[in-house]
This record gives C-alpha cells, structure tokens and sequence, in this order.
C-alpha cells in the first residue's frame, strides 16, 4: 500500500519533499480488528433494548443500534483513510483554527445544545448529534503539539510552558463545567497534562499540580454530598445495589457470571434490561459476560498492542510535531479505555465514559477513526531505519 | 540518537527527552494500565465468578412451577369428591397491543363479551402499556377458553394470552363439605381431607426455571432452560359413602327446618367395628366449588353492614362459621348421651349388674353440692332396676352409679375411652383428640386430676355420671360410644382409606386400627341389650322416637343445657342430641346427630327424645336398606293390600275383612275394575280402600295436607279422604297416641290417587316430656 502524496499539491513547502511511504499495516489492521469486533458487540449488546422499546426510538426494531452504528463504522473507515492521506503539515496549519472553531462550538452547547439526563453535551443537526467534547480532545492534541513546537526552548518557564497551555484548558474546562461533563473534563486535562509532560515542562510543575488536585478532591468532598455519595456507592455498591449502586452493581453481575469462558456470544442475560447503558458505556460489561475473562483479556490485550504500536510510530516519527500528535492520540485511546474498563469493574468510581470502536455513538466513532487515520498519516512519514 | 537526521530537515526532529518521556508514557499507558486492568478482570470474572453468578441468576432465573396434577379424592364407592382439570387463565400484554397496533377496543369488547366482565376495566388494563403483563381472568371454563383462543387466532392477536392452570372442581358442591375441604386460589389446600393430606394431594409440582428480562418475560432467545420433573399428587380412597352422606344431610336439613334450629346441626356416621366415618356433616354447609359464598341470610346482613369495613367483617366472621366442621370442632357438654360410657366403666367393673336396682325420689344429695342434684322427672322414677335406669334415663339413677364406681376409677374409664390423656401432673385441666386424619380437630377438656378424685367434693364426678360439666367432641362421643357396642375395642376414626399412585397402584392403605380394649366382649354386650331396650321398648324407652319397623336399634338420648351460657347470659339453650346404632346385636354403623339450640317455638317439646331421637330413625330407615340390611316381618307392621281385580265385590270385600282393612267403592258394576291402592302397597290397618266398579280411577292429582302433628289414625283418615294412603316406618304401637314427626313428600305436593305417603312417627304421651 504505497500512497503518493505528491498530488496532494499545497501542503509540500511545511514538510520536505520526499515521496511519502505507506501507513502502518499493524497499526491499521489492529484498528480494523477492533472496530469489526466493537459493531459486533453493539448489534449483541443493544437488540434486546432496541426489541423492548416499541415506543421509544427504536420502535422495537431490534437491529436499531447497529445498522447506524454500522454505517458509521463505514463512514468511519472512509473518514479515516482519508485522514491518512492527508499530510502532518494540514493539521499543523489547521490545528489553531480547529481549536477555535471547537471552542466556539463549546459555547454554543451550553446554549443551543441537546438536554439529556440534566446535562447538555450535544449538538444537534437533524437527526445527526455531536459532542463537541470528543472534538476538543483532539483540538487540545494537535494545538498544544503545535504550540509545544513553536515554543521550543522556552517551555521550562512559566509564562511559555505553563500560563498559555493551563490558559487554554481551563478555558475548555471551564466550559465542559457549564454542560456539565466531568468525565470529559479530566480526560482534557489528562491529555492536556501528558502533551505537556511530553513537551518537556518541569516535572515540578506536575507535582503541584497533581498536589492542587488532590486538595481540590478533598474540598469538593467535603462540600459536596453528592461526590461524597459517589464516593461510597464506589467503596460498596451493594449498600444501594438498587438505587445508586444498581448501574455498577448489575455491570458487577454480568462480568463476574461471564467466569472464564462466557456464556457465549449472543448469550449475555444481563443486557435483556437488567443493565443500564449496555450498548453504550457499559458494553465491555457485556463483553465480559458473553466472551468470559479469555475474550475480554484479548480484546484488552488487543487494545494494548494498538496503543503501543500507536506509540512506536511516535517514537520513529521524524518531526517533533508528528510525534506529539501521535503519543498524543495514543494516550488519548489508553486514558478512555482504561477509565472506562476501570469503572465497569468499579475500580474506580463510576461516570460516564464511553469506549473506543465499542461503545454506541457515530460521530464520536467517526472522530476516533478519524484520530486513528492521523496516526496512520503520520506513520508514512516514519523513519523506516533509525541508526543508533 | 538522531539529532544527526533531524537536522537535515527544516522541521527540528524529536530531542532525547522527548524520546525518553514517550517511552515513559508508553510504559504507563500501554503496559502498566492494561495489567491493572486485567488483575482486576481475574479477581472478578475468576476468583468472585461464584458470588456473582449466584446474584446474577437469582435476578434472572424465573421458577414457573409446573403441572403437577392434584390427586383426586374418591368416596368408599369410587365416586368423585374433588378432582383437578386444567383451566386457563386470560391475560393481557399491553406493550404487545401497543407495539403491533392492536385494537384496544375490539380487545375489550370482546373479551367483556365472552368471559362476562366489565368493558372499561379490560380497556384500563389494556391500555397500561408499560406492562407485559395483565391479568384479567383466573381460572375460566373450558368453553370461554375456547372462544377466547379463537378470538386470538382470528386476529392473530399478539396481546392476548392465555397460560395453563389448574382448578379443583367439586361434582357434588356441598355433600361433604367440612370433611373434604377446599384448596385456595394459590392450590393449597385449606380445610378437611384437602388440607390435612395436602402433601400426598399436591405432590411435588415440577418446576421450569427460565432466564426472564427485567420485566420477567421470557428471554428472546433463551438458551437456559432447566425443567425440574415434578411428581402427581396421589389420590386419596376416603371412608365416606356419598349415598349415606346424602341421606344424614337429607334428615339433618329437615330436622333443621322442622325444630327451627338456631345455631346448626351435625351428625356423624361410624362403622363401629373399624372406626371408619361413613358420613359427617355440620350445618349450615356451603359450596366447595364457590367456598367463598355466603348464605343469602349472611349475604342480606352484610349487604345491611353500615361501612364497608363492618361489611368485610361480616363476610369474614360469616365464611369462617359455615367453614367449621362442628362435628369436630365444636365441644359440647353430651348429657345423658354419655350415660352409656357410666354405664359401661360400672357394669366392667362389676359396680353394678343386671340386678341392681336404683331409687329415684326425684333428686340425689351428693357429698360436696349444697343443693341435691334433680332428676329431669321432678315426681322420681321410683324404684328401677338397671334397665329401667338406663331406659328412663334417670340422673338419680346414675349419679348413684358413678358414685359406685368412684372417682378415680371413673376418670381411667374417661382416659381409656379417649376423653383425656394425664400428663403426670395431678393439677392441670387435662383434654384430648381421636388423631382423625382431618384439619380442625377440637380437644375436649376435663377437671384436673385433683379436682375429679377430690375426696370432699364428688359434685364433679356425680354431674359428669350423667354427661355435664366436661365438655368433649361429638367425634369423640361416638367413637367411645361405638367401642361401647362394637365389643370393648376403642379404633382410632378415620377418614382416608388408601392412597393411590398417579397409575392406580395402592401407595399406602390403612387397616383399622384398636387403640386398646377398654371394655370385655359381655360387657359390650350387656350394653347392647340395655341400649335396645331404650329404643325398642314403646312402653318406658325415652329413644323409643328412634325406632323402625323391621329393625333392631340401640341408642340414648342426650339433652344438655349450655350452662356457662346461662350462667353469663340467664338464657337457657340446649344442644339435643341421640346417638343410635344398628342393627342393635351385630352393630354396624352409629349415628350420632346433634342439634344445636332448637327453637322453643317450633311447638315440639326440646329433648333428644321428642327431637333428635326421630332424626336417626328416619336417617336409619334410609341408611339400612342401602346397606343390604332386609326388615325383619313384625307384628305391628302394616298390612300388605291384596290384589281384587276381577273379583265379584263379595270376593274382594271379605279378602280384605280378612286383611283388617276397610273399602268403599265407586260404580255400579259387580265386579272390581280398580283399586286404590295398588295391590301390594303396604299401608296401615283399617284404612279405606276404594274399589271401582266399572269405573276408572280419576286422573286429577290432589294437594297433599300436611299431617304433622295429627295422630297416626287421624292421619290415615284424612288421607284416605283425598284417595291417598299412608304407611309408617315407626312401630305403630298406639296408633292413637303416636303422631306424625315428618311425611316422604311435603305437604302441598301435587300427589296422584293411590299414593302411598310414607310417615315417622313420635311418641308424644306426657311421661315422655322431660329434659333426659
């Protein structure tokens, strides 16, 4: 698979001009292996919904969720094909007006956007929704990788390394605050910190941040009965098994019956309504319990190796740039997956993160597709021998 | 390491600590996160699988009990008491309606149609389109089923279901009703046979566990479905005769109406040999197949109750009274009816012999009582030999004899004739059960050991000689009293004969069982002899109301007033009662009815003599044919009309001079072209027949008078005026002074000539009237 970039006339002068070579093919067959068993999941974990709900959305059409979530699988791929076409220096230009363009579609949901469940997190056009918050994950990594390299050298002060990246979060911040979307929050300011740590900011800095934030913990926790509640529904979900803690106690039933083995695919019990967000947040639960610990591990190890070969092509991408964006985008995929499993197995507390290629939602799997296929951009570009 | 190749490029290449802090990350979020995440997989899905497996499944499985057939309960014959069959139930799935766009309204119209319900409320049910699961009728009949199921397929509709069930179906409604009991809407059994041999009934019911969703519906696609085989309940063969049955509550709702019996009735009927219940019955009965009904009585109090918690009250108070077994679960003091148990422990004993002769001046002075107990005969019976006693139901007479006896050997009598069991403590009030294989048995209760025996006071024991001041259960009297006449062995009573596997095959048969012999063969039949004198004799027996012509029958009349109930109220109530068996020198069967405050306005004199007494002859006259026993000829029987057809009138009218019988004719011919009534009718002495000559019968039927009340003779007479005739069960010993107590056909029946009305008839000279 050999692309010639050349024809992409335009974006030469940023990037030298050498022919551009072929994607990864791990990389990119990973991204297939996971996404074809991720719509899999969602037509198993989402039919009985879909057939028990004539009056909802679904109208009792059992294949509901997974024709779109198929379509856009489709639409995904195309999505990302095309992002790897395009040349590293395209998203270097474009990086800071993306960002603005996200952060003026922040300031519209708050407005104008999608109430579900007392939050507003979705823009809608027709029938087609987005979550602004999946666009600002990627505006954060490709504009601080930007800005880490155009600050180059002057990174270790505070007014360069510090005051315009910590600016720009709790800008973003601030307005994820307003829908309101905690998880989403800390996944930016996860992110925003790893672009840091990787731009080379002082390793002091990240201790008191890390310090800041585990004060500010203690307070919220303090004030706030509700996080407190949280807190406790997470240490012994089985005190509110039907109230709080149903959501994590339910998801607590169906992995732990999946034992080794599972019950088989399609076999889940637990998905026929007895747990929430089944094909949506909570679907590695079904995972666990139709495919049993072998297929979870597979599907974790999987994950694993995507995320590690996400990593390799960073560290032989020949530009600074290059490589932020794709430790960037690869940590981006470790963080969601990680909290995600995490709170399924209530290993941390329980909000709601969704899990990449796997969870229900289309304009959130066409942006991750559309990530991947930045990767597989910048992998074209990697030196294929690097002499020690 | 490339600083070289990057700085060919315009573009600065990635430094070492960059390099270095991506592979930092690298480990963290490509290594270190994901071995968390697998521990924490291994410690759930391995190590707790178990503990999770188990919750899980106790949320998800459904238990749905399945169809284990309930036994049936056959009578002694092999007729069907109760029997299972499977029903359906109707229900709804308004989700189903809602998502295939089914019509609500056909729905429920049709459905209110068919199964007979309220419109509006199938369409409320129809319309909860939350829920996949309505119910909307339990239990319908086979038809409705039927039609529903073709409604359902003609529109193929999806919302309306139906599921199997099971319901108990009683062919005979209330015959029997306390003995066989019922089961509730849940399957159990709740009172009687049913409720006592449940288990065995019920069997184990199989049960298929499904996986459901959490709306407990079936999975879609379940692939887990465990069924758990079941095993059919047995069927229980009972000792009751539907046929005697039917004849004690044919009699036993008569004499209610006749005495206008205030609080119920009951009687039961005992093989005296093996302690089998042929039949118990207690009024008012109640439909087993709608157990929940009240009486229209009942139901117009209720429907009058001011508030409808005073209403459901009612209802309550009423369902739990027509459900009491009162031949079981009512005590009562006997009265003179456990005279036969004094005399049995005193002629054992030797304490008396057929020699002894009693003083009656009218009252005794007992040792401990401040005033002498009275004789129901103010006058005295003067002096009596044992038999005497016993038919005149003398209290003096027998207080005497339980002095004889003595207390302490008085109460071991009571143990062994199953009225107490000792504990070991001398204080304590004592009681006991027969153990009859039924739900709902009352215990008797007796004075303490201490009390009884006490040497000072012997009020208890000379009261308790003739049945007062203990009470016991009629089932308990009968059982003592049939070891009495049954030659001295006490059987323990039962019900249930044998118990049949599902195939046919005997899982369990019960023999009869002695509890102990209390009594020697002579002494039993000593008591038989004096008991049929109480019955037989016309002259000075006070059962002698019980008697039939043609058979033997011992017996002894109880009247006990409710003193508590006098001593807290002042009013003065009486259980009268007889207790008879037959035939009275080999016995069979005991009857014992008992009559529960008759009313003193039903113009017949209150005593089991005047009131029961008629009640288990008339029940016997029935009982003893069906049971292969043939009268015997007797010379106060009635005579058999001969047959004068074709004779010249002289013919007939010296056959029938010959027969003791009186004629008048219609006609004018010279021979005899009819006769009422047919030859061979038997009929009563002297009564008239008419002969027709040349003439035919008439067809017009006539209005039958009622002739309770009038003597034997007058009632032969009136008949015989409307061209009927009569004949009588009873002996007829004195024709002018004995009355009718009952007819065969009521009065006002539209009756043909030449029938012949069968009557029972009462002893009603004034020595008879007393409290005995």
């Amino acid at each position: 698979m050999r692309y010639d970039s050349v024809r992409l006339a335009g974006f030469s002068a940023l990037e030298p001009k050498t022919r551009r070579g072929g994607f990864d093919g791990p990389f990119f067959l990973l991204v297939l292996l996971l996404l074809a068993m991720g719509v899999v999941m969602v037509l198993s974990a989402s039919f009985p919904r879909a057939y028990y709900d004539p009056g909802g959305v679904t109208g009792g059409d059992a294949a509901y969720y997974f024709v779109r979530q198929f379509v856009f699988a489709l639409l995904g791929l195309g999505a990302m094909l095309l992002a790897s076409r395009l040349p590293m220096g395209f998203y270097r230009r474009y990086a800071l007006p993306f960002l603005a363009l996200t952060l003026v579609l922040l300031l519209l949901v708050p407005l104008v956007g999608v109430k579900a469940n007392g939050s507003r997190r979705w823009l809608g056009v027709g029938s087609l929704t987005l979550q602004p918050s999946e666009l600002a994950k990627l505006a954060v990594i490709l504009s601080f990788s930007v800005l880490i390299c155009r600050f180059r050298g002057r990174m270790r002060s505070f007014r360069w390394g510090v005051l315009p990246f910590a600016g720009l979060l709790g800008l973003i911040v601030g307005l994820l605050v307003l829908e309101p979307h905690f998880s989403a929050s800390i996944i930016i300011i996860a992110i925003g910190g790893a672009m840091l740590f990787l731009g080379g900011l002082g390793l002091g800095w990240f201790a008191s941040a890390i310090g800041a934030a585990l004060g500010g913990l203690a307070l919220l926790l303090t004030f706030f009965p509700y996080a407190s509640e949280r807190i406790n529904t997470w240490r012994d979900p089985f005190s509110s098994a039907s109230d709080e803690g149903y959501q994590i106690v339910q998801s607590l039933y169906s992995i732990g019956s999946g034992g080794l083995s599972g019950l088989g695919l399609g076999g889940s019990r637990q998905k026929f309504l007895y747990l929430p967000e089944e094909h949506n947040d909570f679907i590695f639960s079904v995972v666990c319990e139709e495919l049993g610990f072998i297929g979870a591990a597979l599907i974790i190890c999987l994950f694993a190796l995507l995320i590690l070969r996400g990593y390799w092509i960073a560290l032989h991408c020949r530009s600074r740039f290059s490589l932020l964006v794709c430790a960037g985008i690869s940590t981006l995929l470790a963080i969601q997956v990680f909290l995600n499993v995490a709170v399924v197995t209530n290993l941390v507390p329980c909000t709601g993160i969704s899990l990449p290629f796997f969870s229900y939602g289309g304009t959130a799997l066409l942006i991750q597709l559309g990530e991947m296929g930045i990767i597989l951009s910048a992998s074209r570009d990697m030196i294929t021998e690097r002499k020690e | 390491m490339s600083e070289k190749l990057n700085q060919k490029g315009p573009v600065p290449g990635p430094d070492r600590q960059m390099l270095r802090r991506t592979l930092f990350l690298m480990a963290v979020c490509g290594v270190a996160v994901f071995l968390a995440l697998l521990a924490r997989l291994w410690k759930i899905q391995i190590v707790d699988h178990d503990f999770y497996q188990q919750l899980a499944l106790s949320q998800q499985l459904r238990q749905v009990p399945g169809s284990a057939a309930r036994g049936t309960i056959y009578d002694a014959k092999g007729n069907v008491l109760a029997v299972s069959a499977s029903v359906d139930t109707v229900y709804l799935s308004p989700a189903e309606i809602e998502l295939y766009g089914e019509d609500k309204e056909l729905i429920a119209s049709k459905l209110s149609e068919i199964l007979d319900l309220d419109y509006e409320e199938i369409l409320e049910k129809a319309s909860r389109t939350g829920s996949w699961y309505v119910t909307v009728a339990r239990k319908i009949e086979r038809e409705q089923a039927e039609l529903v199921r073709a409604f359902k397929n003609e529109y193929a509709l999806r919302g309306v279901r139906l599921e199997a069930d099971t319901k108990r179906y009683y062919p005979n409604s209330s015959l029997a009703c306390h003995l066989i009991g019922f089961v509730g809407t849940d399957n159990y059994g709740l009172e009687g046979i049913e409720a006592r041999y449940d288990e065995a009934l019920s069997g184990t019911a199989g049960r298929s566990l499904r996986a459901t969703n959490a709306f407990g519906t079936d999975l879609l696609f379940s692939q887990f479905e465990e069924y758990l085989p079941g095993e059919d309940g047995l069927s229980a063969v009972t000792t009751i005769d539907s046929t005697i049955q039917f004849y004690v509550e044919k009699q036993l709702r008569q004499a209610v109406e006749d005495y206008d019996i205030q609080n119920g009735a009951g009687a039961i009927a005992m093989n005296v040999n093996t302690g089998a219940v042929l039949a118990m019955a207690s009024l008012d009965g109640y439909d087993l197949n709608h157990f929940l009904d009240v009486s229209e009585e009942a139901r117009a109090e209720i429907e009058a109750a001011e508030s409808p918690e005073e209403a459901e009250k009612l209802l309550g108070a009423a369902q739990i009274k027509q459900w009491r077994n009162k031949a079981l679960s009512d005590t009562y003091e006997p009265g003179s009816t456990f005279k036969i148990i004094t005399l049995a422990m005193a002629l054992e004993e030797g304490a008396v012999n057929s020699e002894s002769s009693f003083y009656c001046g009218g009252s005794v002075s007992v040792p401990g009582r401040t005033s002498p107990i009275r004789c129901w005969k103010s006058g005295g019976h003067g002096s009596q030999n044992l038999t005497q006693a016993v038919q005149h139901s003398c209290n003096a007479a027998f207080v005497n004899i339980g002095l004889r006896v003595g207390a302490e050997r008085f109460y071991q009598y009571c143990e062994a004739f199953g009225f107490l069991n000792r504990t070991g403590d001398p204080d304590e009030n004592l009681t006991a059960v027969t153990g009859i294989d039924l739900a709902g048995e009352s215990g008797s209760i007796w004075w303490s050991e201490n009390t009884f025996c006490s040497e000072k006071n012997l009020s208890q024991l000379a009261a308790a000689s003739f049945g007062q001041t203990f009470t016991i259960t009629p089932l308990q009297l009968i059982t003592a009293v049939s070891a009495c006449v049954n030659g001295g062995n006490l059987m323990q009573p039962y019900v249930v004969s044998e118990l049949l596997n599902p195939d046919g095959s005997t899982a369990y048969r019960r023999s009869p069982a002695a509890l102990r012999q209390v009594i020697s063969g002579e002494t039993s039949e000593k008591i038989r002899e004096i008991l049929e004198q109480v019955v037989g004799d016309p002259k000075e027996g006070t059962g002698r109301n019980a008697a039939l012509s043609g058979y033997r029958i011992g017996g002894k009349t109880g009247t006990s007033e409710k003193v508590s109930l006098e001593a807290q109220t002042g009013e003065k109530q009486y259980i009268v009662s007889f207790i008879g068996f037959a035939p009275a020198d080999r016995p069979e069967i005991a009857l014992l009815v008992f009559l529960d405050t008759p009313s003193n306005e039903s113009g017949i004199y209150v005593s089991g003599g005047q009131m029961a007494a008629p009640v288990v002859g008339k029940m016997f006259a029935d009982i003893l044919p069906y049971m292969g026993f043939e009268p015997e000829e007797s010379e106060s029987a009635d005579i058999s009309v001969p047959n004068l057809t074709k004779l010249s009138l002289e013919m007939a009218a010296s056959r029938l001079e010959e027969a003791k019988l009186r004629y008048r004719t219609i006609g004018g011919g010279k021979t005899v072209t009819g006769q009422l009534p047919a030859p061979g009718s038997r009929i009563a002495e002297g009564t008239e027949i008419i002969i027709y000559l040349g003439a035919a019968p008439s067809e017009d039927l006539e209005t039958l008078p009622d002739l309770k009340g009038m003597s034997y003779h007058e009632a032969r007479d009136t008949l015989s005026y409307y061209g009927l005739y009569i004949s009588s069960l009873s002996p007829v010993t004195d024709p002018d002074k004995q009355t009718v107590s009952s007819q065969s056909l009521p009065a006002g029946t539209k009756t043909a000539h030449g029938a012949v009305i069968e009557v029972a008839l009462v002893s009603r000279d004034d020595a008879m009237l007393g409290i005995y």
